[in-house]
């Protein structure tokens, strides 16, 4: 005997689709942001990047941001959406992490 | 989950960014980008671990700077500026097959545990819309982290799948409406890392209504309204929240309790007032309550005296984390034992959230060597950094007093099911509304109870 069967995956709202930004040329000189979420590896991990990286781009400059807040989109946190924006506005690119 | 989340609001407000994740979290990243809308984020998975230190953090940033540098510095490939738009509407017949190739089909798409379903066929989901008043297209929610629509319909055909009665679907719709409540992070919970179940207990008139168990062998999944609405939950979480294993459900051990934690209190044999009476509705009322719990222990009581079980419910084991919520399923034995000796449930939980202790030296001890972590607050560390004194002194096991609820079912034991973050949110508790034929629909299907018949 044959069934046939409806589905029972959710639909959703469809999302239009954005690429990306374009990237820095080159990082010499350049502000590098590196933000890291709430866990305790974080700090340490965007501490040990900037070292690196900084052997490499010695005229490159560093500055770090914690959010110390999981499972919240910190652009919705009004307790650090505007020292986010603030932080955000002085670098020229970003590194995140670390995702677990 | 969130980090992606975060990264691409970064994009958003006007700065490149590439995000690095553990390799075991890199289909969860690029899931959660895709969500934003931006499935192209530049995302690099790394060798680290979860907390690499020294060296381990030295060798595992090396092996990745070149990485990081290119992702930072190459030019966009195409599909990176300008990323295809998916054209792809779901079709509603999914399918046609004989029973094992239906259940072969749905196992391989990822919407069935790995065991048989009934196949929801257009008979049978109208069968089980017969449950409600609700029309099928009235979307009850919007199940986080997909958002997909758990229109009343949907919820049937989960229903269908999990061998349901219809009689199940006031307790879905309103367990789906709990889902959602903007009480608490439900998707923290079915994603994560740490592997939480939806824990469903049922409370009222309804219990009866549907012979949901709250006796003997409460936890074995042998009752078909306990097995079926938790299994049914599971489908529903899992097919319109989207949660996949290994892609936005993290669990890394996973919990055999995903679909098959439900439960009935027994009010009648309780001594204290019901679990939903407690979170504000009325003793007529039938209600559904939900908490997500990620381990379980045996509290065997020392005597049948209040003092033998107060003993018992204070032997928490600690589990690496201090606990911050649980609900102890009690059984009534245990709690006329506490009743008569003139304890309340409040006095019960405080008793317990003061006197349940871990050695100190056991506890806390990996988040001192990271400097204290939202584990274990340095406030409730233990203070004297000598580990001799440690030896001799307790930890409180309980981080936190107010998300610990007392359930009277069961038989003779106690057993508490628990987990650490209560900033998650916790316990919230639905009214169940009843279709205007719900009489009938009982009548229908009262005898759908074992007989146990030899």
């Amino acid at each position: 005997m044959d069934y046939e069967v409806l589905s029972p995956w959710g639909e959703v709202d469809p999302v239009p689709p954005r690429g990306i930004l374009p990237r820095v040329t080159d990082l010499s000189g350049k502000t590098i942001g590196l933000f890291s979420f709430f866990k305790p590896v974080g700090p340490p991990l965007m501490r040990e990047i900037e070292r690196q990286l900084k052997e490499r781009f010695p005229t490159a400059k560093f500055s770090h941001y914690q959010y110390p807040v999981h499972s919240v989109e910190i652009a919705e946190d009004d307790n650090y959406k505007a020292s986010f924006e603030e932080w955000l506005k002085g670098v020229d690119t970003v590194v995140t992490g670390h995702g677990d | 989950m969130y980090l992606a989340y975060n990264t691409v609001a970064m994009e958003k407000l006007g700065k490149p960014v590439v995000m690095t994740c553990m390799k075991l979290f890199y289909d969860d990243a690029r899931s959660a980008a895709a969500r934003k809308g931006m499935a192209t984020l530049r995302i690099l998975p790394t060798p680290l671990t979860q907390r690499p230190e020294g060296e381990a953090l030295r060798a595992g940033v090396s092996a990745i700077i070149n990485d990081i540098v290119t992702a930072l510095t190459k030019p966009l490939t195409a599909e990176e500026k300008s990323p295809a738009k998916e054209e792809r509407k779901p079709a509603r017949i999914i399918f046609k097959g004989n029973l094992q190739e239906v259940n072969w089909f749905f196992y391989k798409r990822g919407w069935a545990y790995g065991m048989p379903i009934i196949p929801p066929t257009e008979e049978a989901v109208a069968e089980m819309l017969k449950g409600t008043d609700l029309p099928g297209d009235h979307v009850v929610a919007k199940i986080p982290p997909r958002f997909g629509k758990a229109t009343v319909e949907k919820i049937a055909v989960n229903a269908v799948m999990a061998g349901a009665l219809p009689t199940y679907m006031p307790v879905l719709i309103a367990a789906v409406q709990a889902l959602v409540d903007p009480g608490w992070y439900a998707d923290c919970y079915t994603a994560s890392i740490a592997s939480w179940a939806p824990f469903w207990i049922i409370n009222g008139p309804i219990r009866h209504d549907l012979h949901i168990h709250s006796g003997v062998s409460l936890m074995t999944p042998e009752w078909k309204a306990n097995a079926a609405i938790a299994h049914a939950m599971g489908l529903i979480i899992k097919n319109l929240g989207g949660v996949r294993p290994g892609v936005e459900d993290m669990g890394a051990m996973g919990h055999e309790g995903k679909y098959n934690l439900c439960i009935a209190e027994n009010e009648e044999e309780s001594p204290w007032e019901p679990l939903h009476v407690e979170q504000g509705l009325k003793k007529e009322d039938s209600a559904v309550t939900v908490f997500f719990p990620n381990a379980r222990s045996w509290l065997v009581h020392y005597g049948q005296d209040a003092d033998g079980i107060l003993r018992a419910l204070c032997r928490i084991p600690y589990q690496g984390h201090l606990l911050g919520f649980g609900g102890m399923i009690m059984s009534p034995e245990n709690a006329k034992g506490l009743a008569n000796g003139g304890w309340t449930k409040k006095e019960v939980i405080s008793y317990v959230r003061e006197n349940a202790r871990a050695p100190a030296h056991s506890v806390g001890l990996p988040s001192e060597r990271q400097g204290g972590s939202m584990w274990t607050p340095k406030e409730l560390m233990p203070v004297d950094p000598n580990f001799a004194v440690r030896l001799i002194t307790t930890q409180k096991t309980f981080e936190s007093f107010e998300p610990i609820r007392i359930i009277v079912a069961g038989r003779i034991l106690t057993i508490l099911y628990s987990g650490f973050m209560p900033h998650y949110g916790g316990w919230i508790t639905k009214k169940i509304e009843l279709p205007a034929n719900w009489d009938q629909l009982v009548k229908k299907y009262k005898d759908i109870v074992p007989t146990y018949a030899h």
